[in-house]
């Protein structure tokens, strides 16, 4: 512990040279964010994780303030993930399902969205920025290097003329490579047809399963927190909604530390499933559950496991909770 | 302007010129040359795919090493291929003499082509995401206000050359989910990758989907590149519940997940 507290003593001490120096990557990194959120693009890409290699389609929409977006494996579990406004479908083929939630309207607010800041330089080390060749374009090379333990490092090569990271490797504290894409093809089209948003299979015959996720409060009582967290992580937002395969309204709480995030939901535990506890990984997401005080606790984000199960193991009721679980009525529920 | 040339001298001086673009060692000029050929020439484009993975499996610091039935796959893919080597290529036997694609060298004898060759050759295995597994094309950056790009002077119809969608996903709707599991893909009836049994029940499907939605629903607090990272954990079905599956390594991870005990 003291020698994180060193660390973030001596780090404070340098950032106003870190920050001279990490000015031209981190300008990188937001146009990356930039061109990722707001181009439109087509693009075929691997994605290396561990022993696995899959390759993937995605194309991404944005008119006016619709935003599209599909993502499709081309040789694995022929998964997709379709999002248009604000429906989400996914296609399970090998599950011979679909899952279809549709999304509160105002979606999250703009500033519980991670943002790197000058207390980004406190927590990672942003460098690079230099030339690098890549795939026969120019690309500058960006590392994200994180100073703890309790968070993921990334390595980006820009593309100078687009912004788009064409090749992206995620790494833990280490520097060993966890996953990483590799774009084979992008296409940046001024317009995208309708039609490339229609999924590959007739999934008439699937099972659907629906859901809308609504937002039940965007300012929910704080009936739960969590007593501490990692080093530069704080929270930015908690909400309450409906989300499918829960009957009750779920708190959702968001922490940052501005380039990653860590959601925790909080939800009454099922009576008729046994309680889900201890540690998952979904793709670069790690989670981890708990039960508390008859909640089921769940935290995730892309984090290494260590953070998931260091804020799951935090997250307690307040007073406020401890009173309402008595006593307030469940909205669906006799 | 060049046109196409079948002699294997200078299809051999193309393999050489692919080899440096890839490693980032052609110049501007003679880049865009080539992307013009590469837009012309179907053959020599199949090429490029090849180089880009095999590039990315070398980049990749740790290597790349595949999973097994996907080195099956592979292996499947590169003996239907003699022009990439056979199948014993892939134990690292044949690499001393590595062999040159035929589709760029037609008949002539290429043994002592550049020492790039086997350096590329030598990962065979990675060489074989290359092969089997993607389906990849060359790199096409076309931008809207960049006609100097350097492949912009090829038709956009021609930019991006994928493989034929996946068999496996008709196979899937039409089956029943008992036997769904094992679609053949692309044609070659090698095993697929499915490793989860298809489920009929919603208990069994239940966990994975209630993770998905935390997982969609925190995507979008997420920054945009967290959030693709995410999202691809979606598509991929990466979750891991160990009691759902054969028991799986995981090299990179120090920590073997143990999956969400829940329902069964």
């Amino acid at each position: 512990m003291r020698s994180t507290i060193a660390r973030f003593a001596m780090a404070s001490l340098l950032v106003g040279a870190g920050m001279a120096l990490a000015a031209e990557p981190q300008e990188w990194l937001e146009r990356m964010n930039k061109a990722l959120t707001t181009r439109n693009y087509v693009g075929v890409f691997t994605h290396v994780r561990g022993t696995r290699a899959e390759t993937m389609r995605i194309i991404h929409r944005v008119r006016g303030r619709d935003v599209s977006e599909r993502l499709l494996s081309l040789d694995g579990s022929g998964n997709e993930f379709i999002r248009e406004g604000d429906e989400l479908t996914c296609y399970y083929p090998d599950k011979r399902s679909v899952l279809v939630e549709r999304r509160a309207p105002d979606g999250p607010l703009l500033g519980a969205l991670p943002a790197i800041d000058d207390g980004s330089t406190l927590l990672y080390e942003i460098q690079g920025g230099e030339r690098q060749r890549l795939l026969g374009r120019t690309t500058r090379l960006v590392s994200l290097n994180p100073r703890d333990e309790y968070r993921y490092g990334y390595r980006l090569w820009i593309d100078e003329q687009t912004s788009m990271p064409l090749k992206t490797q995620l790494c833990d504290k280490s520097g060993a490579v966890i996953e990483q894409i590799l774009f084979s093809s992008i296409d940046l089209p001024e317009r995208i047809p309708d039609s490339m948003f229609k999924p590959l299979v007739d999934a008439s015959e699937y099972r659907w399963l629906r859901a809308d996720r609504a937002l039940v409060s965007n300012a929910s009582p704080a009936l739960w927190e969590a007593m501490r967290l990692p080093p530069g992580f704080r929270m930015t937002t908690r909400s309450s909604q409906a989300m499918p395969g829960s009957k009750e309204p779920v708190e959702h709480l968001v922490f940052t530390d501005g380039i990653a995030s860590v959601s925790v939901f909080v939800e009454p535990r099922k009576p008729d499933t046994k309680p889900s506890e201890g540690p998952a990984r979904w793709g670069s997401s790690s989670a981890f559950s708990t039960v508390v005080d008859d909640h089921q606790v769940t935290a995730i984000g892309e984090v290494p496991p260590n953070t998931v199960e260091f804020i799951a193991n935090q997250v307690k009721a307040t007073s406020k909770a401890t009173q309402g679980l008595g006593l307030a009525p469940a909205p669906r529920r006799k | 302007m060049t046109e196409e040339c079948p002699s294997s001298e200078r299809h051999g001086e193309r393999d050489s010129q692919l080899s440096a673009m890839f490693d980032g060692e052609l110049t501007a000029a003679e880049c865009e040359l080539l992307a013009r050929r590469l837009s012309r020439d179907e053959a020599l484009r199949a090429q490029w795919s090849r180089f880009a993975l095999i590039g990315a499996a070398l980049r990749s610091e740790r290597g790349v090493i595949l999973h097994e039935r996907v080195a099956w796959r592979v292996q499947s893919a590169i003996a239907q291929e003699p022009s990439y080597g056979d199948a014993s290529g892939a134990e690292g036997t044949n690499a001393n003499t590595p062999r040159v694609p035929a589709q760029a060298t037609p008949g002539a004898s290429q043994s002592a082509q550049s020492p790039r060759w086997m350096r590329f050759a030598r990962p065979a295995f990675g060489a074989g995401i290359a092969a089997g597994v993607a389906a990849v094309s060359i790199l096409w950056l076309r931008t809207q206000e960049g006609p100097e790009t350097m492949l912009a002077a090829a038709p956009a119809s021609e930019s991006i050359t994928l493989t034929p969608e996946p068999a496996s996903i008709t196979v899937a709707q039409t089956t029943t989910p008992a036997v769904a599991n094992e679609p053949a893909i692309g044609g070659t009836g090698e095993p697929e990758r499915y490793s989860t049994p298809a489920p009929s029940s919603q208990a069994s499907f239940a966990p994975p989907a209630h993770l998905a939605n935390y997982v969609v629903a925190h995507s979008e607090y997420s920054g945009p590149l967290a959030r693709r990272m995410a999202l691809l954990g979606i598509v991929s079905n990466e979750v891991q519940p160990e009691a759902a599956d054969a028991p799986r390594s995981e090299p990179a991870e120090k920590k073997p997940a143990t999956g969400v005990r829940g329902a069964p």
